[in-house]
């Protein structure tokens, strides 16, 4: 923080102006642009920071794309600029968690029809399946900082629907939510700009029914070529994340895990390609397991999808193909 | 179900004797409270989907009940 203060006394090396007729690598490369002045740091004009939950959302996004096995097929039909309908068919194996180290899946097909409304102020989507699921979430802005957000999963059987409501408080260079969730969960968190590159924020939560709380913290830092962040809980987890932009169209991205309890560390390493007809990620990590998956645009609204995942030392090999048909 | 009903209606009754007012509107709030959850509960898992198929039918430019129906 100190170091950017100070760089701001020492003036800037001037530069020659380019050559009228540029020649070779000076005609390719765009005009070097004036040097970003290094104004002082308003203390008392900080940017908003991200949202507690979005801290890692460069990494998330890179290193956690939605890697699935069999045939997925989406089609989203917009009735105006604000209501559309989708239609999802999905035909593969879906991993079921086990207790062994064995992998049991469950070949699963099924069809899910879903709403969308999206208006500046108020968003509704809710999706249902064949067996009855309903997936809602809401997102409704009472007024211009105030946020409410609700999520639900809501099932036939009974006892394994949840819900969480969440209110979220957007200050000048702060937010704060507080959640509360069935299983009498509570929770809260708060984030601060400290400076214009770096943030800290903090949360809470009680799980009433199992009498278990805990506190967490994190930071972030980011400027416009790198994000960094890391994250410490009670509950034992030590996560960092590294996100390096390399240029506009390619970013690599780390992510470090470490959970004190059960001493497992997971350690993962990716990239990121969003070219023009295409976005390609990713990653290889600890675990022995590499993944990629590759969305093209095979024309206006029609996207081709390949997804692989391989775990060599689970000898898990999971390949999906699947198509997204509007927007 | 039938012994659930009678232990409920011979504590309200020891209660009211007792004349401990303060614990039994507490019960009464907890079992409408989780009564008003259950029905709120069934009402959004039925009703979720048709109010924003309402909502957005109603929302300009109105789309044709046709579109809504078509595959295209």
């Amino acid at each position: 923080m100190g170091s950017s203060v100070s760089h701001a006394a020492t003036p800037p090396p001037s530069i020659p102006p380019p050559p009228q007729h540029a020649v070779g690598l000076a005609g390719v490369l765009p005009p070097k642009s004036e040097e970003k002045s290094e104004r002082k740091v308003n203390w008392l004009n900080l940017p908003c920071p991200v949202p507690f939950e979005e801290i890692q959302r460069e990494a998330l996004m890179s290193l956690k794309p939605e890697l699935f096995e069999g045939l997925r097929f989406d089609f989203t039909k917009g009735l105006n600029q604000k209501f559309s309908l989708s239609h999802s068919v999905f035909m593969g194996s879906m991993e079921v968690p086990s207790q062994s180290s064995d992998t049991i899946k469950v070949p699963t097909a099924h069809y899910e029809f879903g709403a969308n409304f999206l208006d500046p102020k108020l968003m509704l989507v809710g999706r249902v399946l064949t067996d009855g699921r309903l997936n809602a979430r809401v997102k409704c802005d009472l007024t211009d900082n105030l946020t409410l957000k609700i999520n639900a999963q809501l099932t036939n059987e009974p006892h394994f629907s949840q819900g969480m409501f969440n209110f979220d408080y957007k200050g000048k260079d702060y937010r704060s939510q507080f959640q509360i969730g069935n299983n009498a969960f509570y929770g809260a968190n708060y984030i601060q700009s400290v400076s214009p590159h770096l943030s800290l924020g903090s949360e809470v939560f009680w799980l009433g029914h199992q009498r278990k709380s805990g506190v967490g913290f994190a930071a972030r830092y980011d400027t416009d070529k790198m994000v960094a962040t890391g994250q410490v809980a009670s509950t034992g987890i030590v996560a960092l994340s590294y996100v390096q932009k390399v240029s506009e169209k390619v970013s690599l991205a780390s992510d470090f895990m470490y959970n004190l309890m059960t001493r497992d560390v997971t350690s993962s390493f990716g990239y990121d390609y969003i070219l023009r007809q295409c976005r390609l990620r990713g990653k290889f990590d600890s675990a022995g397991c590499v993944a990629a998956y590759l969305e093209e645009r095979l024309n206006m609204g029609v996207n081709f999808i390949l997804s692989a995942e391989i775990n060599h030392p689970k000898k898990d090999y999971k390949f999906g193909f699947g198509m997204t048909v509007g927007e | 179900m039938a012994s659930r009903v009678s232990s409920k209606g011979k504590g309200k009754a020891a209660r009211g004797s007792r004349g401990s007012g303060g614990r039994w509107t507490g019960r009464c709030v907890k079992e409408w409270s989780t009564w008003a959850m259950k029905k709120a509960k069934v009402i959004t898992h039925y009703g979720f989907i048709p109010l924003i198929i309402i909502i957005g039918m109603n929302s300009k430019p109105k789309p044709q009940l046709s579109q809504l129906l078509s595959p295209v």
